[in-house]
């Protein structure tokens, strides 16, 4: 073959690659682009400042990339005579020495800028405590002004526009709080507080997850993360720091005795009852969450009975017995006056 | 090996030593300092951490660049007097080898003005 053939083989080979790989970003970035739980489709400070170093990185990346390749390409395919600049002292002090130089002298300074701003406290912050469990979160917001302290579960509610200040631990073993819309992982290790600090800078439903293995049920530990506006962010404070409320019909009566014979209160506290177990969520106003069983299930009576009847059969492995034995009724009372906790 | 040649490649590798040398009391103060919680520790008004990295900087980038400039004036001298190959690759590449040293020096420093001392 010569090398006119060859170039012309490359030369396709280069057309279909760029042609597929155009295609495949369209793809991806259907799917990646935006949404509930992406790192590219920012919603706080640290979010944005580390995708636009990803951009800059990647674009400028690829562009070197390229720039390296077509020299190679050129220096290989090219007649001699007109490549021959290439071996020049010139070509090599300014583009292996000069350029490397000044291209990394400006990303450094810039990427410890974004290191330096990234995770930094704010002023009057809204400290929330999480803490990861397998395989899900308890969600502490403590007493705040004349806000009460309370605990929830999978669910972080946060204003929009003010800063939190998150510290995370965990009960068992390592897990890893992410919330990619929102920026960086931060561990969550036994017996050590770390810290992260975001803020929302848009209303919307976000997704976190945990994004270190812990466990069989890894993958099934995620929650919901709710920015709202100021006005609603407290309307919503003040509904969780009550107790629950009182079952207004005689089926939901049952199911509020159900959940107490049944000894859901050894694990699970349900303010204003005896209920009061700290061992799993707290589920004072789980009706009110959108999500159950840690972001897996939509919430509803129909995912709540089928939760507590089949909970080792959905999420095997998880330190909740499965209720297989209620019978249909029971089970729609239990879970009926689990939905009416709102 | 002569004492010229030692003396040679000492010269040649002299940037590579001073960022070690940078490093090291740069690391070795840092996590100590920053380790014991004397992050905010200051000497005559100064804070101690960030004054190290300054201070090891200075230094090592002052060793470098006499080491850089010799070097160099050893590779120009190579009209004057006749060196064999291998002197004048050594010279050569003694002088690219403390130029780079310079910057990477200056890199590590930057950090100083920017992060805070424990981060
Ligand atoms: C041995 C302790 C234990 C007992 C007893 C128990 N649970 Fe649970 N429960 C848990 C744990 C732990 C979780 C969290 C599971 C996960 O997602 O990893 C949980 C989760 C739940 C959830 C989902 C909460 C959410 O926000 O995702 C509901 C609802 C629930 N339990 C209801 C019940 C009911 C009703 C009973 C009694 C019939 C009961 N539980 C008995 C430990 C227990
Ligand atoms: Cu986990």
């Amino acid at each position: 073959m010569n090398l006119e053939a060859r170039w012309h083989t490359l030369h396709g080979w280069l057309g279909t690659f760029a042609k597929r790989a155009a295609a495949l970003f369209c793809m991806l970035s259907l799917i990646g682009c935006s949404g509930v739980q992406s790192a590219l489709d920012p919603a706080g400070g640290d979010a944005s400042r580390i995708y636009w170093l990803t951009v800059i990185m990647t674009v400028g990346g690829t562009l070197i990339f390229l720039g390296v390749t077509s020299l190679l390409l050129y220096a290989i395919f090219a007649p001699p005579e007109r490549r021959a600049w290439l071996g020049t002292r010139g070509t090599i002090v300014y583009g292996g020495l000069a350029f490397p130089i000044v291209t990394l002298s400006a990303l450094l300074p810039y990427g410890l800028i974004v290191m330096r701003d990234t995770d930094v406290p704010q002023e009057g912050a809204l400290p929330i405590e999480v803490i990861g469990e397998q395989y899900w979160w308890r969600v502490r917001y403590p007493a705040d002004g004349r806000q009460t302290e309370f605990s929830t579960a999978n669910e972080i509610v946060v204003p929009v526009g003010r800063s939190i200040a998150v510290s995370v631990t965990s009960a068992d073993v390592i897990h890893s709080f992410w919330i990619p819309n929102f920026g960086g992982k931060i561990d969550m290790i036994p017996g050590r507080i770390n810290r992260i600090n975001f803020t929302a800078e848009r209303p919307g439903v976000y997704r976190g997850v945990c994004a270190e293995f812990c466990g069989d049920q890894h993958a099934r530990m995620a929650f919901d993360v709710i920015a709202l506006e100021p006005e609603a962010f407290e309307a919503w404070r003040t509904e969780q720091a009550k107790p629950a409320r009182e079952p207004e019909i005689p089926l939901l009566a049952r199911g509020r005795e159900l959940f107490r014979v049944g000894g859901c209160g050894s694990c699970h506290a349900v303010r204003g009852t005896e209920a009061s177990g700290q061992f799993g969520p707290d589920l004072t106003h789980v009706g009110s969450r959108r999500t159950i069983g840690a972001g897996q299930f939509p919430n509803n009576i129909g995912t709540l009975a089928g939760w507590i009847a089949n909970t080792q059969h959905i999420k095997p492995g998880v330190r909740m017995p499965s209720y297989g034995s209620l019978s249909g009724e029971d089970l729609r009372a239990l879970a009926g006056y689990m939905e009416s906790l709102k | 090996m002569s004492g010229r040649r030692t003396g040679q490649v000492l010269l040649m590798v002299a940037g590579l030593i001073a960022w070690a040398v940078q490093f090291t009391i740069i690391y070795a103060v840092t996590s100590t300092l920053c380790g014991r919680g004397w992050a905010d520790a200051a000497f005559l008004g100064f804070e101690i951490v960030p004054m190290t990295i300054v201070s090891a900087t200075l230094v090592t980038f002052s060793a470098t660049l006499l080491a850089a400039v010799w070097s160099f004036r050893n590779h120009r001298r190579k009209g004057e007097q006749p060196v064999s190959g291998a002197d004048s690759f050594m010279n050569h590449v003694a002088t690219l080898i403390n130029g780079l040293s310079l910057v990477i020096i200056l890199w590590h420093g930057i950090s100083a003005f920017i992060l805070p001392a424990c981060a």
